[in-house]
């Protein structure tokens, strides 16, 4: 694995945001992690995972249109980048190289 | 709340982040306004977390260590290369600073008097104002047996009362030992619960609850048992016989009730059953217990209804007045309280406020100096101030510079003043007969954290002036040559002013203390004094007493002996008093003391009128009176000689007569006016004390012989003497310590605004070295050069004087109100105070004028 690791959490937030592609901000992150994986997740711990994940390069952020709503605060929008994909995709390969290796047997105790 | 967000938060974040909230709260908001609002705090305090919070732009990759480095540097060179500046600088501050910190010490040790009670907010001693016809009014810590009991029972503020009964020094008998023990009290069985004396054995409620019982210091369960375990031993105390049911630790030095010796009041009272109940007489101190909220005020009210209801006499409440005074204010406020037995190293309280400004003053004395002198040497400095800012140093840098010196320079004194206070304290202790330790300042932390703050403290305030004065040269003036811009400094002088002021208030103050305490010491208070030894009188000695002063009178030593029933120094005890008079007979209460019929004699008391007792007539047993002239006064007779007076119980028709009449001599302390008096012989009722005259000349062989004589007949207790001087002492002690410590005080004041008038001096002497170089070669004489030099000096003694004076005055009056016989301050105890610091400020700098006056004048203007 190379210096910029993907931890689990990191893991489930760079997912999230790519699935929520065009609409990926600070609330909607948190809501769909929320809802995806049943734990409720704080401001502070989500903004320090994109603030992290932005400086290793994994993604990478604009603002968006002000709105009337949020105060007239513009939303930031995530975005994955190539370098971000290719991290993501070496973890799913990491993991599948593991399952592949499990004997069949293992988990049947 | 957003705003502090606003403010931790990264900036490059800030934005969204807060849009992010706001759209949480909003979407909150609309389900519940409240639990919105805590959960949107509640979210943004969880952003105070690293990655969201900003970086705080000044510890962004700056270094001052460098720098601090280089200040360090500095200031050390700059310490060494002025030698005698920095030590006068520093040690005129350590000193300021150990005297601080013993009076500091000395404080805290009076202020912990009775501190170790838990209930002491509660506690109150009960106490009673007299006002018995023909006397003087007084203040009175005892109060009657029965006071306790009944007004626990009727005043609902009182949740429990104790009542405490010294017996004094008593003699226990144990197996065939005889122990003489000191203090050997009696108190209620709830006495351990009201106060928190330690038990070491036995329960709080229960150790004397039963008459016979006592409860042993460890001290004294050693010496009677050799240890500690003593419970369930017993010992013979006046016939009966004590089981010993608790072992308590001795008594703390702070504590003003002192025993060895406690014991069941029971063991007093089982044969007197009306003792619960018993009014009269006042012999014992009791405290009470208050409830929370008790109002002093309304129970106040009640007193009067309360003792008329005990005591069958109209005047009760003409003569009777009780108040409440706080366990808090006992050992410290308590001067004015007489027959005050039970108050173990009791302290006038108003002296504490009085060493705590000394101590201020003193602090503000040895900063000052550090201001002064600091500022002084900017010349010194000015140089490194002109090149630093030069090479790009701003003001505020070289004001901090300066500061980090100044707080150096107060560390380094304060490292000094903890040394010399270990150095000083033993020798201090002994001079002031306390058992003060620097462990009590360096042993607790916050104290420390004070001390530490203050000096740092101290470092800035004594810093901020010459640091703001460093830091605004113009390096420009400053590296052209700093002389041209020295300027007279008014701030400065005022300084001077100001230090010299305290100072010699402190001088004038010394001098009137010492000269009322040399008063007291040298006052004719109408009886002999010196060489008179007071030998206690025990059962034994009482039983003897005839033979063995008749053997003492034998001894060639011995000039003559006799004996009394209570001690001079002390007000007397007050008895009811009859005299006849036109309209009938007179009831009045003044002091009354016993004595065996030489006492006026051997105590040389001069007679006005009338004779002294006489063995020669029998009616002078009992029957005779010698009253003094303020009695005489009161009592208003012509003539008193022959007039029918006698004791309060003595019957209307068989009174007996006035003999004498005495002048007035000062037998209780002379912060008191003579009160009146009225002496009597009764063969029968034994002394309690005898005065032993002896030969000046030869004391050692004096008391060698009395302790001989006393050995053959008694045989039973170990002597015990004081000489009456030393009695004298004790009654002025807190006089004297507050003498001592002003006189100290004033001393070091003085030196140490010496210290800085030496240094001040020297500058600016140094300053004027051409102009004394040009007036010399004009034809000035050394004596003309002297006086032109001093001359600003001694406009700055003359004018502390005029400040300092009136407010000393104002003190010192204040001071002497609280004797009754006192010294006229004169004017010129100021004038010579004056005279002293002037002469004292001018022989410091005489050093420097006499130095620059003789300087050949070639050496200070060659380079012009």
């Amino acid at each position: 694995m190379s210096k910029h690791s993907v931890g689990e959490f990191e893991e489930i937030v760079m997912l999230t945001v790519a699935v929520l592609y065009k609409d990926a901000y600070g609330v909607a992150i948190k809501k769909d992690i929320e809802k995806r994986s049943k734990r409720s997740v704080s401001l502070g711990a989500m903004r320090t995972a994109l603030k992290r994940l932005e400086k290793k390069g994994f993604l990478e952020s604009e603002f968006g249109e002000v709105t009337a709503v949020r105060g007239g605060k513009r939303k930031r929008y995530y975005k994955v980048t190539p370098y971000g994909k290719k991290a993501l995709e070496q973890v799913m390969e990491t993991r599948k190289r593991l399952w592949d290796a499990i004997p069949e047997l293992a988990f049947d105790i | 709340m957003i705003r502090f967000f606003r403010w931790f938060c990264d900036p490059d974040i800030v934005e969204d982040l807060e849009g992010d909230l706001t759209e949480l709260y909003e979407e909150r908001a609309r389900k519940n306004i409240a639990l919105a609002k805590t959960l949107f705090i509640r979210d943004l305090l969880l952003l105070f977390r690293p990655g969201v919070i900003r970086n705080f732009k000044g510890l962004k990759n700056l270094n001052y260590y460098p720098m601090f480095r280089n200040y360090w540097i500095s200031a050390w060179r700059n310490l060494m290369k002025y030698k005698s500046f920095s030590v006068i600088n520093i040690f005129s501050l350590t000193i300021g600073m150990v005297a601080c910190m013993v009076i500091f010490l000395f404080v805290k040790d009076e202020r912990s008097f009775d501190a170790f009670h838990e209930k002491r907010d509660k506690i109150y001693r009960l106490c009673e104002v007299q006002s018995f016809p023909g006397t003087n009014t007084q203040n009175v810590a005892l109060s009657m047996p029965g006071m306790g009991p009944t007004m626990a029972a009727e005043f609902p503020e009182i949740e429990a009362f104790t009542r405490f009964w010294g017996f004094g020094e008593q003699l226990l008998e144990l197996d065939d030992k005889k122990i003489t023990i000191d203090q050997v009290v009696a108190a209620d069985t709830n006495f351990f619960e009201i106060f928190d004396y330690q038990l070491l054995l036995g329960e709080k409620g229960e150790v004397i609850d039963q008459p016979l019982n006592a409860v042993l210091s460890e001290e004294v369960a050693m010496k009677l048992f050799n240890k500690i375990e003593a419970v369930n031993e017993t010992f013979i105390l006046d016939g009966q016989q004590y089981i010993i049911t608790g072992i308590m630790e001795n008594v703390p030095e702070n504590s003003h009730l002192q025993f060895d010796i406690m014991l069941s009041i029971g063991s007093a009272t089982s044969s007197r059953p009306n003792f619960d109940s018993q009014f009269g007489s006042n012999f014992l101190n009791t405290y009470f217990v208050l409830n929370e909220g008790a109002d002093l005020n309304s129970m106040s009210e009640r007193y009067p209804e309360y003792l008329a209801s005990k005591m069958d006499r109209d005047d009760i409440n003409d003569i009777y007045k009780l108040f409440l005074q706080p366990l808090k204010e006992v050992h410290l406020a308590s001067t004015d309280i007489e027959h005050d037995y039970n108050n173990y190293r009791k302290f006038n309280g108003t002296y504490i406020g009085v060493f705590i400004l000394v101590g201020i003053f003193i602090l503000i004395i040895a900063s000052l100096n550090f201001m002064n002198l600091t500022t002084a040497r900017a010349g010194n400095r000015a140089k490194e101030v002109g090149v630093r800012k030069t090479i790009g140093a701003v003001k505020g840098q070289l004001f901090n510079q300066f500061i980090l010196e100044s707080i150096l320079l107060a560390g380094l004194a304060l490292i000094f003043a903890i040394a010399l206070g270990f150095i000083a304290l033993p020798f201090l202790n002994s001079l002031i007969d306390r058992q003060l330790g620097m462990m009590n300042i360096l042993g607790d932390p916050t104290i420390i954290g004070l001390i530490v703050g203050l000096t740092i403290a101290l470092g800035i305030l004594a810093g901020i002036y010459p640091s703001l004065y460093l830091s605004s040269f113009k390096p420009v003036v400053v590296l052209k040559g700093f002389r041209s811009f020295e300027k007279k400094s008014i701030f400065r002088s005022s300084l001077v002013v100001v230090q010299f002021s305290l100072a010699l208030a402190m001088i004038i103050s010394t001098l009137v203390v010492l000269q009322q305490l040399t008063y007291m010491k040298n006052k004719d208070v109408g009886f002999n004094k010196d060489h008179i030894l007071l030998l206690d009188m025990n059962q034994q000695a009482q039983e003897k007493y005839d033979e063995l002063k008749q053997a003492l009178l034998n001894e060639s030593n011995v000039l003559g002996v006799t004996g009394s029933g209570q001690r001079l120094g002390n007000n007397f005890h007050q008895w009811g008093f009859k005299a006849r008079v036109d309209t009938g007979v007179v009831n009045l209460t003044p002091s009354n003391v016993h004595v065996d019929p030489d006492y006026l004699d051997v105590y040389g008391i001069k007679l006005v009128a009338g004779r002294t007792f006489s063995q020669e007539y029998t009616t002078d047993d009992g029957l005779a009176f010698i009253i003094n002239e303020a009695f005489a006064k009161e009592l208003g007779y012509d003539n008193p000689i022959g007039q029918k007076v006698g004791h309060g119980w003595y019957p209307n028709d068989s009174l007996g007569t006035i003999i004498g009449v005495t002048e007035d001599f000062n037998f209780n302390s002379l912060h008191y006016k003579v009160n009146t008096l009225s002496m009597v012989y009764h063969s029968e009722w034994g002394f309690s004390e005898m005065s032993v005259k002896i030969n000046g000349e030869n004391i050692p062989q004096a008391l060698k012989d009395i302790e001989r004589v006393y050995a053959e007949f008694v045989t039973d207790y170990p002597i015990s003497y004081q000489f009456l001087d030393e009695h004298f002492e004790e009654l002025y002690k807190s006089d004297e310590q507050m003498g001592s410590v002003i006189t100290i005080i004033a001393g070091l004041s003085i030196f140490i605004g010496c210290m800085g008038l030496f240094g001040l001096a020297s500058i600016s002497i140094q300053r004027r070295i051409k102009e004394v170089g040009i007036r010399k070669v004009m034809g000035a004489s050394t004596r003309e050069l002297m006086v032109i030099l001093s001359k600003n000096f001694a406009i700055m003694i003359l004018l502390s004087f005029v400040v300092a004076s009136p407010l000393t005055f104002l003190f010192l009056s204040g001071w002497l109100e609280n004797f009754a016989f006192r010294v006229a301050m004169n004017p010129l105890i100021f004038l010579v105070g004056g005279v002293l610091a002037m002469i004292i400020a001018l022989a410091t700098i005489s050093f420097h004028v006499i130095r620059a006056a003789n300087a050949n004048p070639v050496k200070s203007l060659q380079y012009e």
